[in-house]
């Protein structure tokens, strides 16, 4: 899993492709159903073939790692994931990297931290991106080095929390303990309401469950720490050492994004070389799928009348010089290499450097030029959410589904209802009639025998048209791979 | 409410003790990321001699979301629309965090100094900057007198 982001980059999940649609409109046409219904459900059909063109490019590791990313996951999994990623964001005092953490102090709040904690967790672990550093509000250069232990021992791992948000004021949390959270959920209401409440309530929980985790583990590192200090001998590994304390917070530098105050060596932008924390920079991220120039013109049509393929997301860029495709290097301390797969923070012994000339321990140089973003040492802000395609395709398909449905209520109107369709074929805003080439009676041919029940609303007709479109895909490319692999 | 970030102080802090020419920008006492703007107009500009109220707002996501900055003084401009909404590169696809309240509101400055008609937001008014640029100036003029006082 490690290399999975550098693996992204160079096998390249694709760029959004504007040009997809011109290779996915070779849908069976054979469907008399779907082809009648106009522009839109054309763009319906395409997107599927964007969905089968992007399925191809995907890597084996997608499809068979955490099986289809398309397929609609049950609310149940979804909360699952959800308190699964926020587990992964609390800072665990005993796992550390050169001084730092593997999970951010939360500076900015950390409900909208969504990258992927496992991808982040790794960079950090194999020293390709700084560690969570717990940050000082300021620094202070006439602090004595005892000050300055001082304060860093006073430091707590998270930042602190409102324990009663208003938002979640009212919610009925019930016994955190438990899992089900059904019988919270007030059944008077209708099924839409009953959604949203149990999403809210969901939401409170977790709020509380993270703090409960926060304070857990600071609770925690407070105790190893007093047990250290009762028993000098028997002080905790993973604890740093006051060389280490001072070493790290004595020559930091504030970041340019947040203004606070971190240890160095810090993230530098592979562009134009500028510092960046690792919280500013995991909170770096594409902006939502769009289209092009919405923001130019707000008086757009409305999306559903727009072509779903024209939605894209664009990479970032760099927030200093503007450079799309935005990443950093980072290069590890080589003479304060601690933590996992380092020396055990509690022994670090600081080397006082008299001068750059007599500095014993051979560094790597610095970097001086600036690097493309396939370097093999620079991170870029994709490699941390590598799900962005996927999520870019699913907003399509959302807004395909939406303009299908649109669709299908201009189709049932004048096929579903008999005194309907007979009706319309009088009015005037029907399509001319008494040409046999017309789509209307070509329509009105193939409806005796839908390929769809009567009553199926048009997200199931779409739905279904995108998991064939994805089974197809999927046995096309276990039929591609399996000579290969044997 | 979350204590606020350490980047909103210290922006604030500098605001106060080392101020941008032409322009102040105060924090709400009960809101302390409201800010109540002021901008001189530009010399040389049809809004010279004015000065112009805006409010802004930065919200929670900021700095990785641009501030929200609008006009609260009538102005004739063909990027500032009826409701005093500007139309500016870097309060949309353009912001990046490391810009700061102080450049947010340089650009703002700028763009009262060289209006563009060829990228509006105000399309009755870029339409008439376009078709007579010299009645539109005085008309510009002609607000500031009114209503940048
Ligand atoms: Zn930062
Ligand atoms: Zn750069």
């Amino acid at each position: 899993m490690g290399n999975v982001p550098g693996k992204l980059e160079n096998e390249g999940v694709a760029r959004p492709n504007r040009s997809m649609s011109a290779s996915a409109a070779q849908t069976p046409s054979g469907r008399n159903g779907t082809t009648t219904a106009g522009a839109r459900s054309q763009r319906t059909s395409s997107l599927v073939g964007t969905l089968l063109s992007s399925r191809r490019r995907s890597s084996s590791s997608e499809v068979n790692g955490n099986g289809n990313p398309y397929k609609r996951k049950s609310t149940k999994d979804k909360e699952k994931m959800e308190e699964r990623h926020v587990k992964q964001l609390i800072v665990k005092y005993n796992e550390t990297v050169d001084g730092g953490f593997l999970a951010p102090f939360g500076s900015c709040g950390t409900d909208k931290l969504d990258y992927d904690a496992k991808v982040v967790k790794n960079l950090i672990m194999e020293r390709r991106l700084a560690p969570f550093y717990t940050p000082l509000q300021d620094f202070d250069d006439s602090w004595s080095r005892e000050e300055v232990i001082k304060i860093i021992e006073a430091l707590p791992l998270h930042a602190p929390f409102n324990e009663n948000l208003e938002t979640f004021e009212d919610v009925p949390i019930g016994d955190l303990s438990q899992n089900d959270i059904d019988h919270l959920i007030d059944k008077t209401l209708s099924r839409r309401e009953q959604r949203r409440m149990r999403s809210k309530i969901f939401k409170a929980r977790l709020y509380k469950k993270r703090i409960i985790w926060q304070e857990r583990e600071n609770e925690r590192f407070f105790e190893s720490k007093i047990e250290g200090k009762q028993s000098k001998l028997q002080s905790n590994p993973n604890l740093p050492s006051d060389d280490l304390k001072y070493a790290m917070y004595s020559s930091g530098a504030e970041c340019p994004i947040c203004f606070l105050y971190y240890p160095q060596p810090i993230n530098m932008s592979r562009c134009c070389l500028q510092p960046i924390c690792s919280e500013c920079f995991v909170q770096i991220k594409r902006a939502e799928p769009h289209f092009p120039h919405d923001e130019e013109d707000p008086s757009n049509p409305q999306d559903e009348e727009k072509d779903p393929n024209m939605l894209t997301s664009e990479p970032t860029n760099c927030p200093y010089c503007a450079t799309p495709d935005f990443g950093i290097t980072y290069e590890a301390p080589a003479d304060r290499k601690v933590g996992l797969q380092g020396l055990a923070p509690s022994s670090y012994v600081y080397h006082k450097k008299d001068s750059p000339e007599q500095d014993s321990v051979p560094r790597t140089p610095d970097r001086r030029g600036s690097l493309a973003s396939t370097d093999q040492r620079v991170v870029t802000s994709d490699s941390l959410r590598p799900d962005w395609q996927v999520k870019l395709n699913k907003e399509r398909m959302r807004l395909a589904r939406r303009s299908a449905n649109a669709t299908a209520i201009h189709v049932s109107n004048q096929l579903v209802t008999p005194g309907h369709q007979a009706s319309a074929g009088v009015t005037s805003t029907s399509a001319p009639r008494s040409n046999s080439n017309d789509n209307a009676v070509e329509f009105q041919h193939s409806s005796p025998t839908p390929l769809w029940p009567a009553n199926a609303t048009a997200a199931e007709i779409e739905n279904h048209m995108i998991e064939q479109a994805i089974k197809l895909s999927l046995a096309e490319h276990e039929r591609e791979n399996s000579p290969k692999k044997r | 409410m979350a204590s606020l970030p350490k980047r909103i102080i210290k922006e604030t802090e500098r605001l106060v003790s080392d101020p941008v020419p032409g322009i102040t920008a105060q924090p709400h006492e009960d809101n302390l990321r409201y800010f109540q703007v002021t901008i001189e107009g530009p010399q040389q500009s049809p809004y010279e001699s004015g000065v112009f109220q805006l409010e802004l707002f930065l919200p929670d996501d900021y700095p990785m979301e641009a501030p929200k900055v609008r006009f609260l003084t009538k102005i004739y401009h063909p990027n500032i629309d009826r409701l005093g909404r500007i139309c500016l590169d870097v309060l949309k696809t353009n912001w990046s965090p490391a810009l700061q309240i102080r450049t947010v509101l340089l650009s703002v400055q700028a763009l009262l100094a060289s209006p563009n008609p060829n990228d509006p937001l105000a399309n009755d008014v870029a339409e008439d900057w376009i078709r007579n640029e010299d009645a539109a100036i005085a008309k510009a003029r002609e607000w500031t007198q009114l209503y940048a006082k």
